[in-house]
């Protein structure tokens, strides 16, 4: 015994002697032969066995990891101009498609309608202009976000049906039990119950938002869309880095490497100069957001 | 208990050697009554276990039944490994492989209760209690079951294997899968916080 030890007899030791532990209720046995003799058969097992499992494993391993490393070199080459400055020409994965199946690639613009018509059209951000000062405006700012609102509200059960689909595909190509059509509906159900409640939530703080900005609209106050729409909690600068990406991504790659150049330069303290030293590097505010960029060379 | 969740083979012999192997290789062919007699033999030290971890006989009993079923369900292969009458049919201990089974569900209940508890948005409602809610919540506090709760799970395991179960070091590392030196760190700890506990409940010292 260590010197650690609870000691029989001592206070802690009487007070926990103190916790019955209640009988198993009758008739347990029963229900757990019952439960085993209702119970589906167990899962197989996903680990293959045998001597070659292992050895398969190992390979299967190097190859991944080696499929993953060239894989993130080549987006790395790709992304930084690389292949461009060593004279690689990169297809395009439309080119690459019609390559294989022997068709011509598609115009860029069809392609973007198809994108656009993915999304669901009310799912497009609200947009407000101006200042807004009469209950009129305001109401009519509420209805449109609560289009938009709607259209995601839609889209989110749309994308939460196809989960639970895929779900149970992946359960039945695997060939593990799968809820059949009560459980199923009782899950929904379930899950709509969830739904409704949080959705209550948000509508009573909605409620209280909007009543607050009536009462500053009444009195006279204008609001901006900032007061409508708050950015959502620290993600201004997420926003700043999206526009970024999306301004880099409209970019040649000469002018890329222009702003990679200055940005080094920058990295790197300032020189005298050094402005000067870079006069063809476009300014990467220079590039407006939404235009085309100039043809390649 | 090795890592492959296999019964351990290097634990004690039991005085009825071999006689777990038997009652593996009944279970794998099916036989109820195989079921009924380790429920019989088991069920109750594992209600122990289970009650002790959880402190709700309702939750107990649900783990209880998930373990024999676990049993069920796993016996083709522990008697497969154990043949009768073989050497590793006498080191066989199929009580040691079922306190492991109910102890690391209870934990997974246990922290799954604590996940779901910390997410969840309560309803507002009257926050005064009622006074017999109070004088029950202060005979509570002082209970033994309170002692045991204050633990994070894997210290509470610790303390209800070598206290209450009386099982050595050695044998509750091999249910909670440690080596034995982790062990006895976890259990020094685990005494360390039901002394202080206790102390916080206002009661004297160990």
């Amino acid at each position: 015994m260590s010197t650690n030890d609870i000691i029989a007899d001592s206070p802690l030791a009487r007070k926990l002697d103190d916790y019955p532990v209640p009988d198993i209720s009758a008739g347990f046995a029963d229900r757990v032969l019952a439960a085993a003799e209702a119970r589906a058969a167990p899962p197989p097992e996903l680990r293959r066995t045998g001597s070659g499992g292992g050895r398969s494993w190992r390979l299967g391993r190097r190859l991944a990891i080696a499929t993953f490393g060239f894989s993130a070199i080549a987006s790395a080459a790709a992304a930084t101009g690389m292949l461009d400055r060593l004279d690689i020409a990169v297809p395009s994965p439309e080119r690459v498609w019609a390559s294989i199946t022997g068709k011509q690639p598609e115009a860029a613009a069809p392609v973007v309608i198809t994108a656009q018509s993915a999304n669901p059209p009310d799912a497009a951000p609200a947009v407000f202009d101006g200042l807004i000062d009469t209950p009129e405006e305001l109401n009519e700012a509420f209805r449109r976000i609560d289009e938009v609102r709607q259209g995601r509200i839609e889209a989110r059960r749309e994308r939460q049906n196809q989960r639970i689909e895929r779900a149970i595909e992946r359960r039945r190509a695997a060939g593990l039990p799968v809820p059949g059509a009560e459980e199923q509906a009782r899950q929904r159900q379930r899950i709509d119950e969830v739904q409704a409640i949080r959705q209550q939530r948000v509508d009573e703080r909605i409620k209280a938002r909007r009543d607050e900005l009536e009462r500053k609209v009444e009195s006279g106050e204008a609001l901006t869309r900032e007061d409508i729409m708050p950015p959502m909690r620290d993600d201004q600068r997420a926003m700043d880095r999206r526009e970024r990406t999306v301004r880099l991504r409209q970019m040649t790659p000469q002018q890329r490497r222009a702003l990679l150049e200055e940005y080094r330069t920058r990295r790197s303290g300032p020189e005298p100069g050094a402005e000067d030293s870079i006069p063809d590097s476009p300014a990467p505010d220079t590039v407006p957001v939404g235009e085309s960029p100039p043809p390649q060379p | 208990m090795n890592a492959s969740g296999e019964p351990s083979s290097t634990a004690r012999p039991l005085a009825d050697s071999g006689s777990d192997a038997a009652l593996a290789a009944r279970l794998a062919e099916r036989d109820s009554n195989a079921l009924r007699e380790a429920i019989a033999l088991y069920a109750s030290t594992l209600q122990r276990i289970a009650f002790r971890m959880t402190g709700d006989a309702h939750e107990a009993e649900d783990l209880v039944q998930e373990a024999m079923l676990r049993l069920w369900d796993q016996a083709p292969k522990i008697a497969a490994r154990h043949p009768v009458e073989s050497q590793a049919a006498a080191a066989l201990r199929l009580g040691g492989w079922l306190n492991r089974v109910v102890t690391n569900l209870a934990i997974d209940r246990l922290r799954r209760a604590r996940r779901m508890s910390a997410g969840e948005v309560p309803d507002s409602e009257d926050d005064a209690p009622l006074a017999d809610a109070l004088i029950e919540t202060g005979e509570r506090e002082r209970s033994a079951r309170a002692l045991i709760a204050a633990l994070p799970e894997r210290q509470r395991a610790a303390i209800v294997l070598t206290y209450y179960e009386d099982m050595s070091n050695a044998d509750a590392a091999d249910a909670l899968d440690m080596n034995i030196k982790a062990f006895e760190s976890l259990l020094l700890r685990a005494r360390t916080a039901l002394r202080k506990a206790y102390a916080d409940f206002g009661e004297g010292g160990a």
